[in-house]
């Protein structure tokens, strides 16, 4: 009796023990059903000095299948929704890899620098280049319109429909502005999405990207930013004498001096300088072009902020050389006339940007610099072009 | 026993006695709240002026209570103040901060030189207030940027302050000044309650920059004070008494 009981208590020990015991282990994962491969993460290195704060978007993280996909799509002509010779365009059409991605000099197409579109409507300014997006969290174009936080949708008049993805918020959107504006495809987003699932090479690649072959317009500006925030400069002459690997001649050297003193020409506070790389700060500036401001696609005609009219964004000076014609309306061909203006041009009104305090006395109308020193600020200036942007494989045509 | 069997005997913490602190920035002239880019404010020397932006950094903040001092660093030891960035304009301070009253705050106006440390904001804005090497490195303490009266137009003014210059005959700079100077608000005592954010306002009133002790004209110094010390000097001096702490 008593050993039945001990064998008792034991047995009820070893339940208890064992329910314990088995009360920890988690359930057992059932095998996944096999899915798409995921996309491959792109290691997008931030060079030295650098901003670290990235503008990449949680819903479009960079992926090397997508930022392959995009360079396709970047070079192809029948992003315009078209395939007949005559109706090609993408965004290399303007902005090419050998003008730092800007239309340039000697342009085939656009040999005045100011590119129109499919049915010859002229852009109503003059392009900006696309490097270094990825750093910028200030708002594109040259008066910002497109932002963070940009509640606007779509173009109901043009038929985009007033709902996601047709924001206005990053280089996504830059995508369907470019396809239906007039001055530039003036096409439709079902006619681009229909001709690009029509090309056989595009199925398998969103497949890669995105995990399926569906091809829609999410899909395709996603790709397309995707790619150009890969795009960046930073390997300019300015950019090894940064890094300790080359020295800058005496007039270069002066031309840096002159760059960045207010008592020089002070271009740093609106251009960067060693300390903020990016050579821009990417803000809004009226840099006193001129007396009337009408321009309804000014910074004002975003924010109505008093302090933006005739303002525009101070562009990033890396590859000035060649990325003319110069300000928003192109209106200097070179870069000496651009420093003749800033030297003796500037004009007064009532708008102009408080940094730009040499419209008067005792600099006159701008900084008033010699001959000599007007060469030294372009040979400071001409070490911002960087010779592996303009050629780099990983960036031009794969067709 | 089954469902208490895996869990793990919580580990004893002592029981928490501290508080945070959290800054409001703002800015007002003439006792009144700062409007932008409006001719309105007439300073000490007679200068009519508006302001269009306001940036500028404070650094090694430090609260006293009795015989001790406690500076603010944990996360950051500095904090950016920009009159365009809604987000720089309160600053959640990481510190926790033992529960109890305090006598008084103070901190650096910009950075003090051994803080100030070229290239050492990478992102924008901070990294947009860059002071160039030509003029001593590091950062702009501040900017202020706006534009007075001349006789019938408006001349632009940026009234900068950073690290100064001394230059030799030919204009070559050959040291450079720590203009930097430590603020100590009056009247700032105040109070931390445990598990609490103790929330106060720290407020520029420009119109001081242009006043006390020296009376500083536009007239006389101009757009652009970069490289003029003499000018830099004057605003140092008189932003001792700039800022006020509102509770």
């Amino acid at each position: 009796m008593k050993n039945r009981k001990i064998f008792s208590v034991a047995a009820w020990l070893l339940v208890i023990i064992l329910m314990v015991t088995l009360s920890c282990k988690k359930d057992p994962v059932p095998n996944p059903e096999p899915g798409p491969k995921p996309a491959t993460p792109y290691k997008f290195v931030v060079p030295p000095g650098f901003p670290t704060d990235l503008n990449i978007p949680e819903d479009n993280p960079l992926t090397v299948e997508g930022v392959k996909l995009g360079r396709y799509l970047f070079y192809d002509g029948r992003l315009s929704g078209r395939d007949d010779p005559d109706s090609l365009m993408s965004c290399a059409t303007c902005h090419l890899q050998s003008q730092a991605f800007e239309i340039g000099k000697n342009h085939p197409k656009f040999p005045d620098g100011h590119p129109y579109g499919l049915t010859g409507i002229k852009t109503p300014h003059y392009p900006l280049p696309l490097f270094n997006l990825i750093w910028n969290n200030e708002g594109y174009l040259w008066n910002g319109m497109i932002y963070k936080g940009n509640t606007h949708l779509g173009y109901p008049a043009y038929g985009v429909p007033a709902e996601e993805p047709y924001n206005m918020t990053n280089i996504e959107s830059l995508v369907w502005m470019g396809i239906i504006a007039p001055h530039e495809i003036h096409g439709s987003i079902d006619g681009t999405v229909n001709m690009i699932r029509s090309i056989d090479i595009y199925p398998p690649m969103f497949e890669a990207a995105f995990g399926t072959k569906e091809i829609n317009y999410d899909r395709i500006s996603k790709a397309l930013a995707q790619f150009i925030r890969t795009i960046i400069s930073y390997n300019s002459k300015f950019d090894r004498v940064l890094r300790g690997e080359d020295n800058y001649t005496q007039s270069e050297r002066n031309g840096l001096v002159l760059f960045t003193t207010e008592a020089g020409a002070d271009c740093f506070h609106c251009h960067g300088a060693p300390g903020n790389p990016l050579m821009t700060t990417n803000l809004f500036y009226n840099n006193a072009k001129d007396t009337v401001f009408n321009d309804p696609r000014d910074r004002y005609g975003v924010t109505k902020d008093s302090r933006d009219h005739g303002a525009y964004k101070a562009t990033t000076l890396r590859n000035i050389e060649l990325t003319g014609p110069y300000m928003h309306d192109g209106r200097f061909k070179t870069l000496d006339e651009v420093i003749d203006f800033y030297s003796e041009g500037l004009v007064y009104s009532d708008y102009v940007h408080p940094l730009m305090h040499k419209v008067f006395p005792p600099y006159g109308h701008g900084a008033n610099l010699s001959p000599v020193q007007k060469a030294d600020l372009k040979a400071f200036l001409l070490t911002l072009t960087d010779p592996v942007l303009l050629t780099d494989p990983k960036y031009s045509n794969p067709f | 026993m089954f469902s208490t069997s895996c869990k793990e005997d919580p580990p004893v913490e002592p029981e928490s006695t501290t508080g945070k602190i959290h800054f409001d920035f703002d800015f007002m002239v003439d006792g009144n709240s700062l409007q932008y880019d409006t001719l309105m404010y007439t300073n000490e020397a007679g200068n009519e002026y508006m302001i269009y932006e306001v940036q500028y950094f404070i650094s090694n903040v430090t609260i006293y209570k009795g015989s001790t001092a406690k500076v603010l660093k944990g996360w950051e030891k500095e904090h950016y103040v920009d009159s365009e960035i809604p987000t720089t304009l309160s600053w959640d301070v990481y510190d926790d901060i033992e529960q109890g009253s305090y006598d008084s705050i103070s901190f650096t106006f910009g950075f003090i030189d051994a803080d100030n440390q070229s290239f050492m904001f990478v992102n924008p804005p901070e990294s947009n207030m860059v002071w160039p090497e030509e003029n001593g490195g590091g950062y702009h303490y501040m900017k202020i940027n706006g534009k007075w009266k001349v006789g019938s137009v408006l001349r632009g003014y940026a009234f900068h302050l950073g690290r100064g210059q001394v230059y030799d005959a030919n204009h070559n700079p050959i040291s450079f000044i720590d203009n930097s100077f430590r603020v100590s608000i009056p009247n700032s005592d105040f109070s931390v309650s445990k598990g609490k954010y103790t929330k106060m306002t720290l407020r520029m009133n420009v119109e001081e920059w242009f006043k006390n002790p020296q009376i500083y004209d536009h007239n006389v110094w101009g757009g652009d004070i970069m490289e003029n010390q003499a000018a830099m000097e004057i605003a140092a001096k008189n932003g001792w008494n700039v800022f006020e702490l509102v509770k």
